[in-house]
């Protein structure tokens, strides 16, 4: 990459490509942009994209062997349905309807449960699926497995006589202030790799040092065609920078064999979500949030002092 | 005894609830006879006895899990203790000397038993059957003579051997000569197996002259010699003639587990001289005592009888002694009249229960005699539920006595080769109590008084068939004297302390293979835990001889015989320590121990594990550890917060610690398995990064993943319960009970009507949480919280009432929660401890690239160098494997050597190897290591990271515990400076070193700030004149002026008071000076003590000419 020269503009487009979209996982490619780029995208997508989660319990009545706060802990864990976090509802502590203390239509959602065992011979099971929301919008993430079949999270098993009633309020708020907020279950990013082997050299090899060389990367990276005997990169991506293969080369005698860099304006990403929101809301809404946190900065500085940022964030 | 059971049983549940002790009603039944009158059986009610959980008493024996679950305890319940004051106590394992055995002994002690007295004794401690026991130390003297020693009456009764002998029986000096020296031949002079010397019959020229020199020469003249010196002594023989005194004290006091057949005692007084002699011509070694072979424990029920009887005699005795006073006093006292006896009997009996009950409930066995144990007060502990590893380490762990913890030598802190295998040489506390409290293997068992079937053994007709096996085997039974030679010719069989016979040194093998045949085919003349000590000839070794044992308390593990049975199976054999030291074991692990094909192995260890205790079993792959590690993590794994139970709903524990979301280990050994550990987890699988990222993680600090302990990594609660019984808190006679205010304002809705907190309630620091009705006054006193945290009440049990039926007795648990923070103590199972520095950021903690995965912990790798723990890195590529396997690893300790000899041989030289591919399978690095990239900046770290989930616990030093602060507070009355103590509110002392620090910094203004200003800054008013800070004295002459003031209704300005000297009577020269308010005290003491303490201030006033006396 070459570097400007001073006072010349760092301004850049980036490029994103999705190469896969499904509800909670997505695959893209951020090019044009550097490392820094790139991880506030990542922090911002773990820990300041808004979800709601429950944030207050009231227990009525807990007779489980689980203690209050156990169960007001697992209940906070349980991922709710945040497509509306974004934008539709406010944050407890903004909220002018209330007064801040966030039992209002616009900051919080209220949910119940009652769950009573009277079956004698076996445990109930008091799930995610037995809590009632008063908006439909905001109801727990349907885990359904691959059969379909939707049992929700456990939160208590209760067995004859045992009785769980609470009402719980949940609310909106971000990843950095408890994880129960945090719509990413994993988002990660790893440098694309520029794999090019050294043809010549390798033609030196016979076929089973080929082979034992291609098996030394953990990853299947590499591979022989079967036709053409030649070694052939299959799946750059797989490759984990742990340099197994260069110094499996080095023990062979043949340095240099490959050389591996990573290209440092090209990320692939990965993200899979809670479900709260899917992964394209998710990766739509970090940029959003990173936008609105780069105004607040430009907004705190009017001057104009970060001029080169202003341009660059203005586009031009 | 009688079975005291109640008709409404009581439940140990309800005794630990109740605060109140698991305990029957305790009748004996006493026949008594007059003369030859009808006996008269009567039953005297003696209290109470405190019953063992799970004991044939118990009403939880031979429950299921079910109805244990019901009764509100554990369902994997083992009793095992008993409960006081609703508290567990368990009686603690001692070691004793072994009994009925000559032990051959060197102790400097020895000397100061009297002029002529050397170091060297035969000490045997006999074991009645009864289990009480006396021990006679048989001393040698310089001038070759013998002294036969035993505790009287508390003090040493020390008698000359051959007085003994020739009281025991009818016999002769030339009788005694012939038996003495029958183990020295002149023909052979050394050689292997000689014990005896020419000497011999010298000396048993002197023991016979002794006593004819105090012409003494028939039995009868012995016994009257020994029955003169003891009758006034002996309690009940005061009328009784000469003969029958000595007669009592060779039964009772000389060696008593022969009880009255005194050829047998002949024979084996004979056996200890020829000993003693053989370790005086150092022909044998002396024994140690500090070697567990020459051991064995002292068990919970042996305590109680052998305290029991002594307890019942002491009742006889004074009841007598109050028989005997009113006999005296009362003419017309008639000692056939039984209901006037039963008066006088009944008296005492109360004390009987209640030393039992103080017994278990304080440890202390309060008698007049030592009754030959060891120590007296700290014979029982509390069993902590803590978690099972502290649980199950209470009744695994023997005690070496309290005498030896003050001792300076630490010979007795050795760690043996004896104890191999019966005592865990890595499961030891280190600090004062090293090497002293011990732990028993996983495998080894103490011998009892029941078979395997759980009956009774008859001991007798165990002895009379095994006589019998013996005699086939080729003994030559001596009834009644002894043979006339001596090892190397023929050894000596001894069962239980008894000589019963003789066998040729070249058949004796035979016979020991036989009977070692008997005990795998259970043969009922050998019972499974029979020890068949067989001391082979030896150069100058221990005292050869044929040493059987079917005695109980005795330490037993079972190892493989490798004698080839006709159905070829391996067969297991119990041993003890005693013969284990004279048999050949192998071990998978050792090879042959260098002995080659000279000494083929006999036996073979059943695994290497069998060497370690339960708690040191868990340490996974312990023998790829540093071994003091493996001790640290014992100490530790005992201190983890854990489920210390299922019926946690149950407990009353006045502390139980409570981890919210334990796992079960990936990386675990079989014995994990083996103990359903699973019941009480102790920690988590923590995803684990080695490396240095923050600066947060010196020296053993940690970091923490916020975003993982949000998500309820390490999340615990502590639960305390305090019981409130109002009845016992009373001092003057006025009821008390529990009751709400009527004012609302008095009173908060956390105290429900009933004056008791509602369940599930929060309650803050000083709020009010139940609250107490004085029925004399009619006031009503709340109870507020103390301490500086929330608290939520867990549950309220009521426990009692009392005659009016008015609530008085109940249990609070009030819970409080103990999440991770900055300060509390976490492990590894690697003796690798650390405390949480920092609870960092999810998004500001290193990431895989291709996982994503994020450290739950951080610890820096200094940690390893030095304390080379591999097993905890070879737990990191396991667990990593593990996991994506999805498959628990087995990390059996030694596993690789036990595996070498099966059929499926190890495929790998290391653990390592057979791991890495299956690393590698999954994507990952070989070595468990991989890329991570900064959190920060999104940039790969220059080096691979060692990352993969390590089991972590939770130790339960907690800050929240701990922390101490102060900015005000309360002071100390005297000194008016800042008390101490972390409970009442107080400060940190700054020390001198503290001071020191900050004086050789220079910082003086800082050092007057703490230890003046900050503490007790005092300004006092001296007199410049006569230098006295104590003398002055307000002068309120304004007083009049200032009240009115007041009633003019001005505001009262306080005007500067007025000071005068008492002394000088005048208020001229009078200063105010800064000073530490102690130095004002200091004048005060001194003052007391007739000096004065004179000030001389810098603007000092010409004073008038004064007595200086400082």
């Amino acid at each position: 990459m070459e570097r400007p020269a001073a006072g010349a503009s760092y301004q850049r487009f980036p490029r994103v490509r999705i190469r896969e979209l499904r509800d909670e996982y997505a695959k893209f490619e951020l090019r044009d942009t550097d490392a820094s780029m790139a991880n506030a995208l990542r922090r911002v997508m773990i820990a300041e994209v808004p979800t709601v989660a429950i944030d207050l319990v009231e227990i009525e009545s807990n007779s489980s062997v689980l203690t209050d706060e156990f169960i007001a802990h697992r209940l906070g864990l349980i991922p709710l349905t945040s497509s509306a976090a974004m934008s539709a509802m406010r944050f407890s502590r903004d909220c002018d309807a209330c007064d801040g203390d966030g039992s209002c239509e616009y900051c919080s959602i209220e949910f119940h449960l009652a769950a009573r065992a009277t079956d004698s011979g076996q445990t109930l099971e008091v799930t995610a699926m037995d809590l009632r929301s008063t908006d439909p919008k905001v109801c727990p993430v349907d885990q359904a497995d691959a059969a379909g079949d939707s049992r929700g999270i456990l939160i208590v098993k209760l067995r004859c006589g045992q009785e769980l009633r609470l009402r719980a309020i949940a609310r909106k708020g971000i990843g950095k202030d408890h994880a129960k907020w945090s719509p990413a279950a994993t988002v990660t990013f790893m440098y694309e790799p520029d794999i090019c082997i050294n043809e010549e050299l390798m033609e030196t090899l016979t076929l089973e040092e080929k082979q034992s060389w291609v098996e030394s990367s953990p990853t299947k990276v590499f591979d022989i065609d079967p036709v053409t005997q030649q070694v052939t990169v299959v799946d750059p991506e797989a490759y984990t920078y742990d340099d197994e293969v260069i110094k499996k080369a080095e023990a062979m005698g043949k340095p240099g064999l490959v050389e591996i860099n990573a290209k440092e304006d090209s990320f692939v990403f990965t993200v899979e979500t809670t479900g709260a929101i899917t992964a394209y809301e998710l990766i739509m809404n970090a940029i959003t949030v990173l936008r609105q946190k780069l105004d607040a900065i430009r907004l705190q500085d009017d001057d104009g002092d970060l001029g080169e940022l202003d341009a660059h964030l203005v586009g031009g | 005894m009688k079975d005291g059971r109640l008709e409404q049983p009581l439940y140990p549940q309800e005794c630990r609830q109740g605060r109140i002790s698991y305990s029957g009603e305790f009748k004996v039944e006493a026949v008594f006879q007059f003369n030859d009158g009808a006996p008269i059986r009567q039953t005297f009610n003696f209290g109470h006895l405190p019953i063992m959980l799970m004991s044939k008493l118990c009403h939880l024996r031979g429950a299921d899990p079910r109805k244990l679950i019901y009764h509100g305890e554990e369902a994997t319940e083992m009793g095992g203790y008993f409960i006081s004051g609703g508290l567990e106590r368990l009686i603690r394992i001692l070691i004793l000397q072994k009994r009925n055995y000559p032990m051959g002994m060197v102790r400097g002690a020895f000397i100061k038993r009297g002029a002529g007295y050397t170091d060297k004794a035969v000490v045997m401690r006999c074991v009645h059957h009864d289990q009480s026991s006396v021990t006679v130390k048989l001393y040698y003297l310089q001038n070759g003579s013998a002294r036969l020693g035993f505790w009287f009456a508390g003090r040493e009764i020390l008698l000359p051997v051959g007085i003994v002998l020739k009281a025991l029986i009818d016999t002769s000096d030339r009788e005694i000569f012939a038996s003495l020296t029958c183990c020295y031949s002149d023909k052979r002079e050394r050689g292997k197996g000689v014990v005896s010397t020419q000497l011999i019959g010298e000396r048993t020229q002197i023991i016979l002259d002794e006593v004819r020199a105090l012409s003494l020469f028939t039995r009868t003249q012995c016994l009257v010699h020994i029955g003169k010196y003891f009758r006034s002594a002996m309690e009940g023989f005061e009328k009784d003639d000469y003969e029958t005194v000595a007669e009592a004290v060779i039964k009772d006091y000389i060696l008593v587990h022969l009880q009255n057949d005194n050829h047998a005692k002949f024979n084996l007084l004979i056996f200890m001289l020829q000993k003693l002699y053989a370790l005086v011509d150092q022909t044998t070694s002396p024994d140690n005592p500090d070697a567990l072979q020459f051991q064995e424990a002292l068990l919970p029920g042996h305590l109680i009888t052998v305290f029991l009887k002594d307890r019942i005699q002491d009742w006889l005795q004074k009841s007598k002694r109050l028989i005997m006073e009113e006999i005296t006093k009362n003419k017309s006292f008639q000692l056939n009249n039984s209901l006037e006896i039963r008066k006088f009997l009944s008296k005492y009996t109360t004390s009987v229960g209640r030393a039992i009950e103080t017994l278990i409930k304080v440890g202390r066995a309060n008698s007049q005699s030592m009754l030959d144990l060891p120590q007296r007060e700290g014979m029982t502990i509390q069993a902590e539920r803590l978690n099972f590893h502290r649980y199950i380490s209470h009744f695994r762990s023997v005690h070496r006595g309290s005498s030896f913890a003050k001792m300076r030598t630490t010979t007795v802190r050795k760690l043996l080769p004896e104890s191999w295998g019966f005592l865990c040489p890595v499961h030891t506390p280190d600090g004062e109590p090293c090497g002293l409290l011990n732990h028993m293997t996983s495998i080894c068992r103490i011998s009892s008084c029941y078979n395997s079937e759980g009956a009774i053994k008859d001991f007798q007709k165990i002895k009379d068939k095994l006589l019998v096996e013996l005699v086939r085997g080729g003994m030559i039974p001596l009834l009644p004297k002894m043979e006339h030679t001596g090892p190397p010719e023929i050894l000596h069989v001894h069962l239980d302390g008894c000589i019963v016979g003789s066998i040729a040194s070249a058949k004796i093998e035979e016979v020991v293979n036989y009977l070692r045949r008997l005990k795998l085919l259970a043969h009922p003349a050998t019972p499974e835990d029979l020890e068949v000590g067989y001391v082979p000839l030896s150069l100058g070794g221990a005292y050869p001889g044929l040493y059987l044992f079917t005695s109980p308390a005795r330490f037993v593990r079972p190892v493989k015989n490798l004698v080839s049975l006709p159905d070829g199976e391996p067969r297991i054999e119990l041993i003890g320590p005693f013969e284990q030291a004279f048999m050949e074991i192998r071990c998978p692990d050792g090879g042959d121990g260098g002995r080659k094909k000279e000494f083929p192995a006999t036996h073979e260890e059943i695994h290497p594990t069998a060497i370690l205790s339960v708690v040191a079993n868990l340490t996974p792959w312990s023998d790829h550890n540093q071994s003091p590690r493996n001790m640290y993590q014992c100490q530790m794994a005992k201190q983890t917060m854990g489920f210390c139970g299922q019926a946690l709903k149950y407990r009353t524990d006045v502390k139980a610690f409570h981890l919210q979301t334990p796992q079960s280990p990936i990386v675990r050994t079989a014995t994990y398995k083996k103990y359903h550990m699973d019941e009480f987890p102790s920690g988590t699988n923590a995803i684990v990064a080695v490396l240095s990222y923050t600066g947060y993680d010196m020296e053993d600090a940690m970091i923490l993943n916020k975003s993982a302990v949000d998500r309820g990594m390490f999340r615990g609660d502590i639960f305390q319960t305090e019981c409130i019984d109002l009845s016992a808190k009373r001092t003057e006679n006025v009821p008390e009970i529990f009751a709400k205010s009527p004012l609302s304002r008095d009173t908060n809705n956390v105290i429900d009507s009933d004056g008791l907190p509602r369940v599930g309630e929060t309650v803050v620091p000083y709020e009010q949480y139940y609250s107490i009705y004085n029925t004399l006054t009619g006031a009503i006193r709340p109870v507020r919280l103390k301490g500086t945290e929330p608290a939520v009440i867990d549950y309220v049990a009521l426990n009692g009432t009392n005659s009016k039926g008015s609530l008085q007795k109940v249990n609070i648990r009030l819970r409080r929660k103990r999440n991770p923070i900055i300060g509390d103590k976490f492990s590894s199972r690697h003796g690798q401890k650390g405390v949480c520095s920092q609870l960092w950021p999810d998004i500001d903690m290193p990431f895989s690239a291709n996982t994503g995965m994020r450290p739950d912990l951080i610890i820096n790798p200094h940690a390893f160098p030095s304390r080379m723990t591999i097993a905890m890195l070879i737990e990191s590529i396991a667990a990593k494997a593990g996991s994506a396997h999805g498959k628990f690893i087995d990390a059996t300790p030694f596993a690789s050597s036990v595996k070498e000899d099966g059929e499926n041989r190890c495929k790998y030289d290391s653990i390592v190897d057979e791991l890495g591919p299956m690393l590698a399978s999954y994507g990952f690095n070989h070595h468990g290591t991989e890329v991570l990239y900064s959190g920060l900046f999104g940039t790969e770290l220059q080096f691979e990271i060692f990352i993969g989930p390590v089991y972590y616990q939770r130790l339960r030093h907690m800050v929240s515990d701990k922390f101490q602060v102060r900015t005000t507070g309360r002071i100390d009355q005297v000194t008016k400076q800042p008390i101490g103590g972390r409970k009442h509110g107080g400060g940190i002392r700054f020390g001198e070193m503290e001071r020191d620090a900050l004086l050789a910094h220079g910082a003086s203004y800082l050092l007057h700030d703490r230890l003046h200003t900050c503490s007790d800054y005092h300004v006092a008013d001296v007199c410049s004149l006569c230098g006295s800070l104590l003398s002055a004295t307000v002068i309120n002459s304004d007083t009049q002026k200032k009240s009115k003031r007041h009633m003019l209704g001005l505001n009262t300005v306080r005007p500067a008071k007025n000071f005068a000297c008492q002394a000088c009577q005048t208020n001229k020269g009078m200063e105010t000076v800064a000073m530490p308010y102690v130095f004002r005290y200091l004048a005060a003491e001194l003052a007391a003590m007739n000096i004065k303490l004179d000030l001389r201030l810098s603007n000092r006033r010409e004073a008038p000419p004064s007595n200086e006396s400082c």
